[in-house]
């Protein structure tokens, strides 16, 4: 897919992660055991065979930067295009903290102007889904559509913040944002193909008129001005907004279904590799329905979890449905259930904590319990 | 150590025979180890470690692996503007061209190779063993002794003596004597078969050595002694710490075995230490509800529905439900069939192993091998004619 080149947005709708998304974009939020959230529109893209992404964040990048690198992981490290990131920059009449999701487009112009590609896959980085872009490009052509909107029919929990009401072609009769009464079922999945022409077009419009919101004032204010296809996904698709979301989709990641549905494609998940050691199993270790990354040292028990990188379960805890992030360390005769532990943290010998499935308990990067 | 003043040469073309079947199509070095490592990880780690930036790679046995696996040498920060890692097969050279006689011959057909570095000193070690060691404190050592050769040295038990090179030394380190496994050695300090050389020196011998067609054109039987009896200054570096010459299937499980002892006997977790090696994107390994894994090391991309006791997962293994491995490697990408029990076994990569199975030596302290791809029912000796024949 020469002809197609990549923009990734991040952050989103969601402050909604709470403590998850404050030390980071959510476009780095680390899932199943060993990616970030970028990881897979990011995948889907190189998968396609797009060699030009922009990754265009917004604040707290710091780790989403390291991790990204200079794209080697997703062969996008190139002399020739390659993977391109643009932190915002304050110059000009811009002042810092003016930083909409609108100035990050129109930062992104003199980018668009330069590339080669006459079209535009245009992405928010905060959807769990193995993807390529392949199909939705073909039938953009085909319809000669200015816009296509990538939309899922809904099952499992994925949000419905966008729904396309659509004729039978595949026409988008209207755009409607958390409607009360949808009776399409096309929810839209915050990923979008542009003749690259149009959205310049449409950004340089906007900007104009004071636009602050893509999704508003670009697509649904100038909805009947435009060639607008809806093209529907059949994938897995999980969008994450919410903490529940995110906990939610992690266990369900320990189902074999949606296991091969992700990592079971001829397209892989790439993500940046660390070289660590492999994972040592103790002589008590009790570890059923996991899944669990290079480094980590399982000494006790553990139902429906997914342990990150260098995680460690000490000797007699028990812990279940727990998501624990890289380097955190659940002590000696603990007990968790329903707990996200972000990185680095401790739950210290004997402690017990409990959370819900819908409210799970989420312990910051760093503390101590 | 910058750059150029010391070059490695690390040994890698042996084919490592008593590895039996794991190196019919693999050279000894690019044997996996420890789930997610292959055997010149150490000797590539020890060099990054060392502030070694410049490593030629002397592959002539089945390289193309190695060769895949070293790649341009970025895990190991070896993908330099300047120096980096090479690697050095035989070639043509207008008139002739040879097969590498042997390491001294290998280091001798490279020489324009070393001397566009222009080093002072050049590292000559083997890819086969495993073990941490700082080369620069061994650099340090041999300038100290203002020596033309350094060589490494470690204790072994005296029972094992005569299967190494033996050093005699004085109370100075320096070499008085060089024994090549001797029936009745007089020390038990043995030649770990790495050298550091003042290139200039070795250089001069390795011309003379190229020139004596009686000669075997080995570091250890030829371009010792004769240092030696040249009256060359020789000294011993002597060596403490965990080393393992993993050349013979037990011993390549022995040292696998090592890493899941608790303590460890050799520490992989040293986050001083880390070793490199190339990995894949693959996703986190799966312990399913009917699983039950202890004592072991599992690495990414496993999937494991049955029963693992003091084993090496390495990546991409699969354990079927109701499997039982024991004391066993299962090297990348093996698959244990149902029911089957695996016991004191190396299964090689790529190897299925059907329902049902049985695969367990049936004379104690052996370890059954079976080599990479294979198919198999029943194996409890390792004869010729079972893993030559394929699936039984």
């Amino acid at each position: 897919m020469q002809d197609a080149m990549g923009i990734i947005l991040t952050d989103g709708e969601g402050t909604a992660l709470s403590e998850l998304s404050e030390v980071r974009t959510m476009a780095a939020l680390p899932i199943g055991g060993r990616y970030r959230l970028i990881d897979f529109v990011l995948s889907g893209m190189a998968n396609s065979g797009i060699t030009n992404v922009v990754v265009a964040p917004k604040c707290k990048y710091a780790s989403l930067l390291e991790h990204l690198g200079a794209g080697s992981p997703w062969d996008l490290q190139r002399e020739n295009d390659g993977l391109c990131t643009m932190p915002p920059y304050a110059g000009g009449e811009r002042k810092r903290g003016d930083m909409g999701e609108m100035d990050v487009l129109t930062g992104l112009l003199p980018y668009l102007k330069k590339s080669r590609p006459g079209y535009v896959v245009l992405a928010k980085a905060s959807t769990v889904l193995n993807i390529t872009f392949g199909a939705a490009l073909a039938f953009h052509k085909e319809k000669e559509a200015d816009v296509t909107v990538l939309c899922h029919a809904g099952g499992g929990d994925s949000s419905r913040f966008l729904v396309a009401e659509t004729e039978k072609d595949g026409r988008v009769k209207e755009l409607l944002l958390y409607p009360h009464h949808a009776e399409s079922q096309n929810f839209g999945m915050d990923m979008y193909i542009f003749t690259k022409s149009v959205l310049i077009e449409l950004l340089e419009g906007a900007t104009e008129r004071g636009a602050c919101s893509f999704l508003r004032d670009i697509l649904m204010q100038n909805q009947k001005n435009l060639r607008m296809y809806a093209f529907l996904y059949e994938g897995y698709v999980r969008h994450i907004d919410s903490t529940a979301a995110y906990f939610a989709c992690n266990m369900e990641m320990l189902g074999e279904e949606v296991q091969t549905a992700l990592f079971g494609q001829e397209t892989p998940i790439f993500t940046k590799v660390k070289n660590r050691v492999p994972t040592r199993y103790g002589e008590g270790a009790l570890i059923h329905t996991c899944l669990v990354a290079d480094g980590c040292l399982l000494e006790g028990s553990a139902e429906n979890c997914i342990f990150f990188r260098g995680a460690k379960l000490g000797r007699r805890a028990h812990i279940k449905n727990c998501i624990v992030m890289e380097k955190t360390c659940i002590d000696v005769g603990c007990r968790a259930e329903n707990v996200i532990f972000d990185k680095a943290a401790l739950l210290r010998e004997g402690r017990t904590l409990r959370g819900t499935e819908e409210h799970p308990v989420v312990i910051r990067k760093g503390a101590i319990i | 150590m910058r750059d150029t003043k010391c070059l490695a040469m690390i040994l890698a073309g042996g084919q490592g025979s008593r590895l039996g079947d794991l190196t019919k199509n693999l050279a000894k070095p690019a044997v996996p180890f420890g789930g997610k490592y292959r055997i010149i990880d150490f000797a590539l780690s020890n060099c990054t470690h060392s502030g070694i930036h410049t490593v030629g790679v002397l592959t002539q046995y089945r390289p193309l692996e190695l060769n895949t696996y070293i790649g341009s040498g970025r895990p190991w920060d070896l993908d330099r503007n300047r120096g980096g890692v090479y690697i050095l097969p035989p070639y043509q050279k207008s008139g002739e061209g040879e097969w590498y006689s042997g390491t001294a011959n290998a280091i001798y057909q490279n020489i324009g190779f070393v001397e566009r570095f222009a080093p002072r000193y050049v590292l000559v070690l083997s890819g086969d063993h495993i073990y941490k060691m700082h080369y620069g404190k061994m650099l340090d050592f041999h300038k100290a002794k203002g020596a033309a050769a350094t060589i490494a040295v470690i204790r072994v038990p005296w029972e094992e003596a005569s299967r190494f090179g033996i050093m005699h030394t004085d109370s100075e380190w320096r070499i008085t004597e060089f024994e090549e496994k001797p029936e009745k050695p007089k020390s038990n300090l043995a030649s770990m078969g790495v050298y550091v050389f003042d290139w200039q020196i070795l250089k001069k011998y390795l011309i003379l050595d190229a020139g004596d067609p009686a000669s075997r054109n080995d570091f250890g039987k030829n371009i010792i002694p004769a240092m030696l009896s040249q009256g060359e200054k020789l000294v011993a570096y002597n060596f403490d710490g965990y080393w393992k010459d993993v050349g013979t299937a037990k011993s390549l499980w022995e040292a696998n075995m090592d890493l899941i002892k608790s303590p460890p006997r050799f520490d992989l977790y040293d986050p001083d230490w880390t070793v490199f090696s190339r990995t894949e994107a693959l996703p986190p390994h799966f312990t399913a509800a009917c699983a039950k894994i202890s004592d072991s090391i599992v690495s990414e991309g496993c999937r494991v529905y049955g029963n693992v006791e003091k084993s090496v997962l390495f990546h991409g293994a699969v354990v079927a439900r109701g499997a039982r491995v024991v004391r066993s490697l299962v090297f990348p990408g093996a698959y244990v069939g149902p029911e089957a029990e695996v016991e004191n076994a190396i299964l090689g990569s790529d190897v299925r192993i059907r329902r049902g199975a049985l695969v367990k030596p049936s004379k104690e302290e052996e370890i059954i091998v079976i080599g990479d791809g294979l198919s198999c029912v029943h194996v409890c000796e390792n004869t010729d004619a079972r893993t030559k024949n394929g699936g039984i």
